[in-house]
């Protein structure tokens, strides 16, 4: 409860007057609610903060007890270190910055050019592009597969970030366009046609006009994109088998030892891999999660 | 005249890029699929030396025993246990989060912010979080339960087979449970308020107004929500696989495990690819039978 009270203080500090008529409200009885809410949501951050502070703790010390007296004792960045040094993880960080950050960028301009023509057109075979968008969200990815992985083979295509980049931006472009579609309809066709009278090509409109004016929603769309590509498991696992090219999340998997693991590494590890999709996320909270709800229940 | 033909051609170039990459990834993927689950391939041949196998994949895949097991094992522990957990908790921290008491204590966005924290984690690093945690000797579950005195010695959670489904939902349900919370959030603020207003003048009280007004107005969006975590969940090759690689034994082998093992370990692509169409057949199934089920309910409501 020390957190429910401090964070009372502060918001009183900041916004005393028109407050006060609620906080009079706050009865002793709403405890019955707030104390177990508050269990839980510490039951749901426990495994964050666990991992973070394992991160932190000696190996020595990681497998003895924890007591009140050794919690915070010996804390340090050794297990950073050893990860780095130790094991491949410097490669693989500018490995997954390199697929998803070009990635990104590729279904950004994808989904931009897409979504004008989905939001601006009324051509034929437009229900059925929109049809393909929404169930290509419901097709399986590990069906896929085996099937790209041939075809790619074919194509000589595996064990290059040309392939991982290409699989990425396959499987990011449907919700993409289906967002960017959505913020599109929310700028006024008007601004556009004005600027086409003006004799503005098409691909002057989107870039000059209004790239500029749905910018909030194209970083959303590349946040979202971007996250996605970052978590992706299967097909970087499937198709890098040379190890100077695996991505951060393989790196993860291969960590998990046959007989022990060294689990300040792992968890070090597993914090570096969270960071960019954490730090993203709560910079854009709102925003994204209102984006992702939305694609989900689009329909 | 030709300007305007350029016109109308344009909407097919802006979205040709696009329609470009699904095809390739996923419509061409999704044929040849189904033609390599009746062929005999290995990832060392190129796909002309492939062999018709017939129904050989698929009769195999019955004999071999596994697969009912798998199957079942998909159906039932990895995908509706943890939908079912999911949107029974999911609804009690959504109510929660709409609660006037948060709002009184303005707890709200601390509250909404530590649940979506496990959402930003990415799957991978959620499963070696858990795995660390859920340690046989010396994970921090089993330290506690010691310190305790509930246990004598440390339970191997993920490695034997009485405790290991619950170690899996419950990573998974930790991991997913922040996009339910959201969109049933959303389904909740979407609900005017002036129709509990009216509920009210006309003398409902808490729970007549929770079934006239909430739970009709949710239906929608739980339909959504339910169709799309079955199908992620149901395919979902991640926690599994990281958790227990299908083990101890194959006690928690599951389709989409099934599916990377026979492809990729045991060099069989074309039984692989009859397990990919095994679930794509499943799923289709329950797509439809689902959204006929609810479409119906919502006409005789």
């Amino acid at each position: 409860m020390t957190t429910a009270r401090s964070d009372r203080m502060t918001v009183a500090r900041s916004r005393p007057a028109p407050r006060r008529a609620s906080r009079e409200n706050r009865r002793p009885r709403d405890l019955v609610f707030l104390v177990p809410f508050a269990v839980v949501l510490l039951v749901i951050l426990f495994p964050v903060i666990w991992m973070l502070y394992s991160s932190l703790r000696p190996v020595q010390a990681i497998s003895q007890g924890i007591t009140w007296r050794n919690v915070f004792s010996g804390l340090s960045l050794d297990s950073y270190a050893r990860l780095f040094e130790q094991t491949g993880f410097g490669r693989y960080l500018p490995n997954s910055i390199i697929v998803c950050v070009s990635g990104t960028v590729i279904t950004v301009a994808i989904a931009t050019l897409a979504g004008f023509a989905l939001s601006r057109f009324a051509f034929r075979g437009r229900p059925a592009v929109m049809l393909v968008l929404v169930a290509t969200q419901l097709l399986p990815f590990v069906v896929l597969i085996t099937p790209v992985y041939l075809l790619f083979a074919e194509l000589r295509l595996l064990n290059s970030f040309a392939g991982l980049i290409i699989v990425y931006v396959a499987i990011t472009t449907p919700l993409a366009t289906l967002l960017m579609t959505g913020f599109l309809n929310a700028v006024p066709q008007t601004l556009d046609e004005a600027a086409r009278i003006d004799g503005a090509s098409t691909l002057t409109v989107i870039v000059r006009v209004i790239a500029p004016l749905v910018w909030p929603g194209i970083v959303t769309v590349g946040v979202t994109t971007f996250i996605a590509m970052w978590d992706e498991f299967l097909f970087a696992q499937v198709f890098l088998t040379s190890d100077s090219l695996k991505t951060v999340q393989v790196g993860i998997a291969g960590l998990f030892g046959e007989y022990g693991t060294d689990w300040g590494v792992v968890m070090a590890a597993s914090v570096v891999a969270a960071l960019p999709t954490v730090v993203l996320f709560s910079l854009l909270q709102r925003r994204l999660v209102a984006g992702m709800t939305a694609g989900a229940v689009k329909e | 005249m030709i300007a305007s033909r350029l016109r109308s051609a344009q909407p097919y170039l802006l979205s040709a890029p696009a329609l470009l990459v699904i095809g390739l990834l996923f419509l061409i993927p999704s044929v040849y699929n189904v033609v390599l689950a009746f062929q005999h391939l290995t990832p060392y041949q190129s796909p002309g030396e492939a062999e018709a196998a017939g129904l050989e994949n698929f009769t195999d895949l019955w004999s071999s025993g596994d697969l009912p097991h798998a199957a079942l094992n998909t159906v039932l522990w990895l995908t509706a246990a943890t939908v079912v957990l999911r949107l029974g908790i999911g609804l009690g921290l959504a109510l929660a989060l709409e609660s006037p008491i948060l709002r009184r204590w303005r707890l709200r966005g601390v509250s909404r912010t530590i649940i979506l924290i496990p959402w930003m984690v990415p799957q991978v690093v959620a499963i070696a979080a858990w795995r660390w945690i859920l340690d046989g000797s010396t994970g921090v579950l089993n330290q506690a339960l010691t310190g305790l005195g509930l246990i004598d010695q440390g339970v191997p959670f993920l490695a034997q087979t009485s405790t290991v489904w619950w170690s899996i939902i419950a990573i998974i349900v930790w991991r997913e449970l922040p996009f339910v919370v959201m969109v049933l959030v959303a389904g909740l603020q979407s609900i005017p308020a002036e129709q509990y207003e009216a509920a009210a003048v006309d003398g409902a009280g808490r729970w007549a107004s929770w079934r006239s007004v909430t739970v009709p107005h949710l239906r929608p969006v739980l339909t959504v929500v339910v169709l799309v975590t079955v199908i992620q969940t149901f395919n979902n090759f991640v926690y599994v696989w990281l958790t227990t690689g299908g083990g101890p034994g194959n006690a928690t082998a599951v389709l989409a495990t099934e599916l990377y093992s026979a492809a990729f370990f045991d060099n069989d692509l074309g039984a692989g690819a009859a397990i990919g169409l095994l679930m794509t057949a499943i799923m289709a199934i329950f797509a439809v039978v689902y959204l006929r089920v609810t479409s119906t309910k919502g006409d005789s409501r």
